[in-house]
């Protein structure tokens, strides 16, 4: 009996990107009744959650220049740092927490809040180089933050949030609301 | 200070032979299984043909019935007269211990299971009914009388395991006690002869082991080696009827350290351990014992008896590789927050023909079978070429199985088809020392099937409509990549911990080595490409290739210039030579 890789390929119409394969996507639409403020978490079954903008932020529409800054108030966010297996000194997040601004070039600027209680592992220091991941693959390489919660709000929050499903529907909604 | 002195005064405390021997440290195995034979050196007379009948007389000024239960010329009846009688009803014996036998072969064995409470003061008979003399320090642990019940334990333990180790080691648990009164006797050896040194004490397990031990060989069939030689080791535990209340004296000696030991542990029962004392008798004199009713270690009611024999085989170690072919199969048994995520693993595939060889049920099997390995697999990847080394740890196991059995067991694991394990062997402890410290030095080859995702650097005149391809020039880039000069490496690449372990592995930047990297296109799959693909130890291949949101740096789009992503990976070899065959196998 010889096995080789060849064995193994996959229907590639069901083919899922990296993101689609290991995490559940969830929405949260118009934080602080800002309208569209979108932000979209990515749940990984480990309990560790991706932070990133939903695709109906109203960032993606404005083509603006833009930075991303890591720096809220005293607190810098490229700084934490955790240690062990139970990630201890990562900075606490609330719901609330800004992660990150992003700052256009015009002056006017945006806050990106944590949305879920936990500890930040790591945010994403490629978005200080590289800004424009974020507008170009905010689902993957252009995502914010790491975020581990415990199992318990883990699981809470991603049952309270809207589903990817809902979302779709909610946008396709939208856009046809706009349409008329 | 002479060592005939040193003996009879031990005797006359009322010390068994082999106990005065043990306070004169002799550390002569032989004296003490023969100790009838080696005490005569000690003895004014020699005692081969001397009556006991003297031996009495010689001790009948002694300390150690003077407020006891008995004080007739039986009180001092030397341990000849024991073994002699036990002898009635085991013949067995006689040829271990038929030297002893000669003066006082003609004692009546009745004496030896009654209870000595009703011969006191000198109602026993003189001459026909002799009381046993219990040794004061020993509690009669090396007194031959006490060991047939302690044979009869041992053989029945063996019997029930049913081990097939020719050899056996023995160890001894032995009454706190025994430590009290070994202290007392030192101490007033000490009194009377100042320039004794207390630290010749030969230690009971020691002389036990010598004596009992040995006799115990022929009684079990197996020879007496030394724990270090010999697998199979039984420990005997001797109790003490008096224990307890005989512990209370520990108290007067140190009553500051019991007073804070009983309120920790409210439990009677618990408190005197055998450190707690080591520590209480550390400090303790002469003059303290004495004050605290103790003059002499007083002869005790009853000996020590086996309370338990406990018979424990060190581990057998099985070993060979594992041939993985599903992707639904976990390496070891994969419970999520208490729930089964799959239904079988390769741990419990290869551990149930080996539970069958050796009997054991499953709840057993929990306890008595250790899964090891050279590292592992995901689940969904499989492990090919030669497999992957396992070792499968049985613990107190009765015997070997066959090599025809180890071949059953090769066979039954690989008949599901899941998993193919071809040859297994027993391998030494140094053996299994390799395969843990290989985890952290093998190299692995893998074999990755990948997708190619957007348009090449190079392919500028492409439409991103177009479908993706893998072209010629793909694969010269990615077979001609190399990001470093250091020698017998392709690829330097720093990988974060991947998220899907991060929950419970530190978060860390390392890095990691590419030696050998080659692709190929895929027949008929114009978007696919196939690596074979040689790392070093703890290299994430998957994250590799698809970079893991840009945390492994450079991932293999440095080398493609183009989006890709893993679609199946395969372990092609696993390089460690382990378990190593006497004769290669035929491949
Ligand atoms: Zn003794």
């Amino acid at each position: 009996m010889e096995f080789t890789i060849l064995d193994s390929i996959p229907d590639l119409t069901n083919f899922k990107s990296f993101t689609d394969r290991y995490f559940s996507k969830r929405y949260i639409l118009n934080v602080d009744r800002i309208k569209n403020n979108d932000i979209m978490l990515m749940f990984h079954s480990n309990r560790i959650t991706l932070l990133s903008l939903a695709p109906s932020h109203f960032f993606f529409k404005k083509n603006d220049n833009y930075k991303i800054n890591f720096v809220i108030g005293k607190i810098d966010r490229l700084s934490n740092s955790v240690k062990g297996k139970g990630k201890k000194g990562g900075q606490l997040l609330t719901a609330k927490s800004v992660i990150c601004k992003i700052e256009y070039n015009d002056g006017e600027s945006f806050d990106v809040p944590s949305c879920m209680k936990g500890t930040l592992i790591e945010v994403n220091e490629e978005l200080v180089k590289h800004p424009k991941l974020l507008k170009e693959m905010p689902d993957s390489n252009g995502f914010i933050a790491i975020i581990l919660s415990s199992i318990a709000i883990s699981e809470a929050t991603k049952s309270e949030l809207l589903s990817h499903e809902d979302y779709l529907k909610i946008m396709t909604n939208e856009s046809s609301n706009n349409e008329k | 200070m002479n060592q005939k002195t040193i003996f009879k005064f031990c005797k006359d405390l009322g010390c068994c032979d082999r106990c005065c021997l043990r306070y004169l440290g002799v550390k002569i195995p032989n004296a003490y299984e023969n100790s009838n034979e080696y005490v005569a050196r000690f003895q004014d007379e020699p005692t081969s043909n001397i009556k006991s009948q003297e031996d009495i007389q010689s001790n009948e000024n002694t300390t150690s019935g003077k407020d006891n239960v008995i004080v007739t010329d039986a009180v001092t009846k030397s341990d000849n007269t024991c073994s002699a009688s036990v002898h009635t009803d085991n013949d067995s014996d006689k040829d271990i211990e038929g030297i002893q036998d000669n003066a006082t072969g003609d004692v009546d064995s009745d004496n030896i299971h009654n209870d000595n409470m009703e011969y006191k003061n000198g109602i026993l008979p003189p001459t026909k009914r002799r009381k046993l003399h219990h040794c004061v320090s020993c509690l009669g642990i090396l007194q031959e009388d006490t060991w047939p019940d302690t044979n009869l334990m041992l053989k029945e333990m063996l019997h029930k395991k049913s081990y097939e180790c020719p050899t056996f080691a023995c160890a001894l648990s032995a009454p706190i006690a025994t430590l009290l009164r070994e202290r007392a006797v030192t101490l007033l050896v000490r009194e009377a002869y100042p320039e004794y040194d207390p630290n010749t004490l030969t230690p009971l397990k020691e002389a036990w082991k010598w004596s009992y031990g040995a006799q115990a060989a022929a009684h079990v069939g197996r020879s007496l080696h030394s724990g270090a030689v010999s697998p199979l080791l039984v420990t005997v535990n001797m109790e003490y009827p008096h224990e307890m209340q005989e512990l209370e004296i520990l108290k007067a000696l140190s009553p500051s350290l019991f007073e804070s030991r009983s309120q920790q542990r409210k439990r009677f029962a618990v408190e005197f351990t055998r450190r707690a004392a080591e520590q209480a008798l550390a400090g303790a004199a002469a003059a303290a014992l004495r004050a605290a009713g103790w003059p002499a270690p007083p002869e005790p009611a009853a000996h020590a008896r086996c309370a338990a024999v406990h018979a424990a085989h060190a581990p057998l170690h099985l070993a060979g590789r594992y041939i993985k072919l599903s992707r639904e199969l976990p390496q070891t048994p994969w419970i999520l927050n208490g729930v089964r995520m799959m239904e079988s693993s390769v741990q419990e595939i290869i551990f149930a023909p080996i539970a069958a060889a050796y009997g054991l049920t499953p709840e057993e099997c929990e306890h008595r079978l250790k899964f090891m390995s050279a590292g592992r697999e995901d689940v969904d990847v499989r492990c090919l070429g030669d497999g992957r080394p396992f070792a499968v740890e049985v613990t107190d196991p009765r015997r070997e199985l066959t090599e025809a059995e180890l071949k059953r067991v090769c066979e039954d694991i690989s008949a599901g088809g899941k998993v193919v394990v071809r040859e297994m062997m027993y391998v030494t402890r140094e053996e299994l020392a390799e395969l843990k410290k290989g985890e952290e030095t093998k190299c692995k080859t893998y074999e990755a099937l990948c997708i190619k995702l957007s348009h090449s650097e190079h392919e500028h005149d492409k439409s991103p409509t177009e479908p993706v391809t893998v072209t010629e020039q793909d694969i010269a880039n990615i077979n001609s990549y190399s990001n470093t000069s250091e020698p017998g490496v392709r690829v330097q690449l720093v990988q974060r911990t991947p998220i899907r372990v991060l929950h419970r592995r530190p978060l860390l930047a390392r890095t990691r080595h590419i030696l050998q990297l080659s692709a190929a296109a895929v027949p008929g799959q114009p978007a696919l490409l196939a690596l074979r693909v040689r790392t070093s130890a703890g290299t994430y291949v998957k994250e590799w290739v698809h970079g893991e949101l840009a945390r492994t740096a450079p991932a293999l789009q440095a080398a493609l210039r183009a989006r890709v992503d893993i679609l199946a990976l395969d372990v092609a070899r696993v390089h460690l030579d382990w378990p190593r065959r006497a004769h290669p196998a035929p491949r």
